[in-house]
């Protein structure tokens, strides 16, 4: 079973992090999904692959009224992302799923309806959750062509999706990145081999530099918080990127 | 499970189970720090008091109870959302072999329902019936439940007759044994609505 911790709290303005399912069998790859609740109204970030949904499901069931969720934010096409959509619109019809209008007809393989999807433009847009406004950053190419951040300027975090992810050992749980050195280890490979383009990921980290970060949160791994987001951008940006090593 | 309510309406039925859940788990709470409070009460109470400690003090292992039997409800609901997502996938499934076997002719036709015999049924079957035996036992904790709440109300009731007995401290007792029965009787309100997103 995954759970879902709070990782933001100001009034009625909450993130969760679902996180961590030990039950998991160990040939799918461990994802975190994230929601975001401004009063009556919620986004759930990145829902994940149909194999987690009932651990997401009930993980969430814990801590937040599931028929509050109006939208899916999904980064990505990717299967560990949005797979589970199926399920989800099982659940509630209503469900509005954002994604980048490259994907728009391909992600209806894994369910919704024409009514299901509302693309996001290249430049990214802003994403309305309650009263407060949540913005559509572009990271495209890092890894997916299509592909996007959601920024939340009052709660000052960042969902990286694919970006900041680490693929850690067993047993190395922690939600939060606490030793950066020891932690990278983890997210080099994975970076430098999912990661597509050097010229985008430049323009990325320039971007994100401008933003005023307190949390950065990646699908995959833990989260980097404080002084560790600029170390993160840091160290990406000096990554050598989009080629196979030999 | 019912047809019509289908399986996304089998899931909106677990969320509502599972809010109730989270809402006697707090009420749960609140008579564990009431109790304690209770507790305190009687000891300054003294003498006279001694039944109606005794009395706080079963009242606080009710209240653990209760939490217990909560998280094996909650438990429960777990199974249940996993049964529905295979459900839903076998459902998936079975409607597009159903349109290939309505597309197909000969040989591969032949394959389709050797495939069928073996496999379709026998899960979707299955699934259900997993689906049925996880309500059963749902509806079983939801009761046993319901009789595990009456032993509370028995217990703010005779709370109630004790603090009769409280002599100067016989006034605040009854205060404190009629909020248990107040609260006792939210938990009453919320199991029946249980029970009724059950059926
Ligand atoms: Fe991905
Ligand atoms: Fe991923």
């Amino acid at each position: 079973m995954k759970t879902a911790q709070v990782i933001y709290e100001n009034g009625d303005h909450r993130w969760l992090a679902i996180v961590r399912d030990p039950d998991r069998p160990g040939y799918l790859i461990d994802t975190n999904e994230y929601l975001v609740s401004v009063g009556e109204d919620a986004i759930l970030l990145d829902p994940g692959g149909s194999e987690i949904f009932p651990s997401v499901f009930s993980a969430l069931c814990a801590e937040y009224d599931p028929r509050r969720i109006s939208k899916i934010f999904a980064s990505h096409q990717d299967p560990d992302i949005i797979s589970s959509l199926s399920m989800w619109m099982e659940f509630n019809p209503d469900i509005k799923c954002h994604i980048s209008w490259l994907w728009a007809g391909f992600v209806p393989h894994f369910g919704g309806t024409g009514d299901t999807f509302i693309p996001i433009p290249d430049p990214g847009t802003d994403i309305p959750v309650g009263r407060e406004r949540l913005r559509a950053i572009p990271a495209h190419y890092l890894h997916s062509s299509g592909n996007f951040n959601l920024y939340d300027p009052k709660a000052k975090i960042l969902f990286s999706g694919d970006i900041g992810a680490a693929l850690l050992p067993p047993g190395d749980n922690g939600l939060f990145v606490e030793n950066f050195d020891r932690h990278i280890v983890h997210a080099e490979a994975f970076h430098r081999r999912w990661m597509g383009s050097e010229r985008a990921k430049r323009d990325w980290c320039a971007r994100v530099a401008d933003l005023d970060i307190d949390m950065l949160c990646p699908q995959h791994g833990a989260i980097y918080r404080g002084a560790e987001v600029r170390r993160f951008i840091d160290w990406f940006a000096q990554l050598d990127v989009g080629a196979v090593k030999s | 499970m019912t047809q019509a309510a289908g399986t996304g309406g089998e899931l909106r039925r677990i969320v509502r189970i599972n809010e109730e859940i989270k809402s006697v788990v707090a009420t749960a709470f609140k008579i564990n720090l009431m109790a304690m409070n209770a507790i305190f009460l009687a000891k300054r109470a003294g003498q006279a008091a001694l039944g109606f400690s005794v009395l706080s003090n079963e009242l606080r292992r009710f209240a653990t109870d209760l939490q217990q039997q909560m998280e094996v409800l909650r438990q429960m609901t777990h199974g249940s959302v996993a049964s529905v997502t295979a459900l839903v996938k076998t459902e998936r499934l079975n409607r597009v072999v159903d349109r290939m076997r309505s597309e197909l002719s000969g040989q591969a036709r032949a394959m389709i329902e050797r495939y069928l015999r073996n496999r379709q049924t026998t899960s979707f079957v299955l699934h259900q019936e997993a689906i049925a035996t996880q309500n059963r036992r749902l509806s079983q904790t939801i009761a046993d439940t319901a009789q595990l709440v009456e032993l509370g109300s028995v217990l703010a009731r005779s709370a109630k007759i004790e603090a009769a007995y409280g002599g100067s401290f016989s006034a605040a007792l009854m205060q404190v044994s009629s909020d248990f029965e107040h609260t006792i009787a939210e938990i009453h309100r919320s199991l029946e609505q249980l029970s009724r997103h059950h059926d």
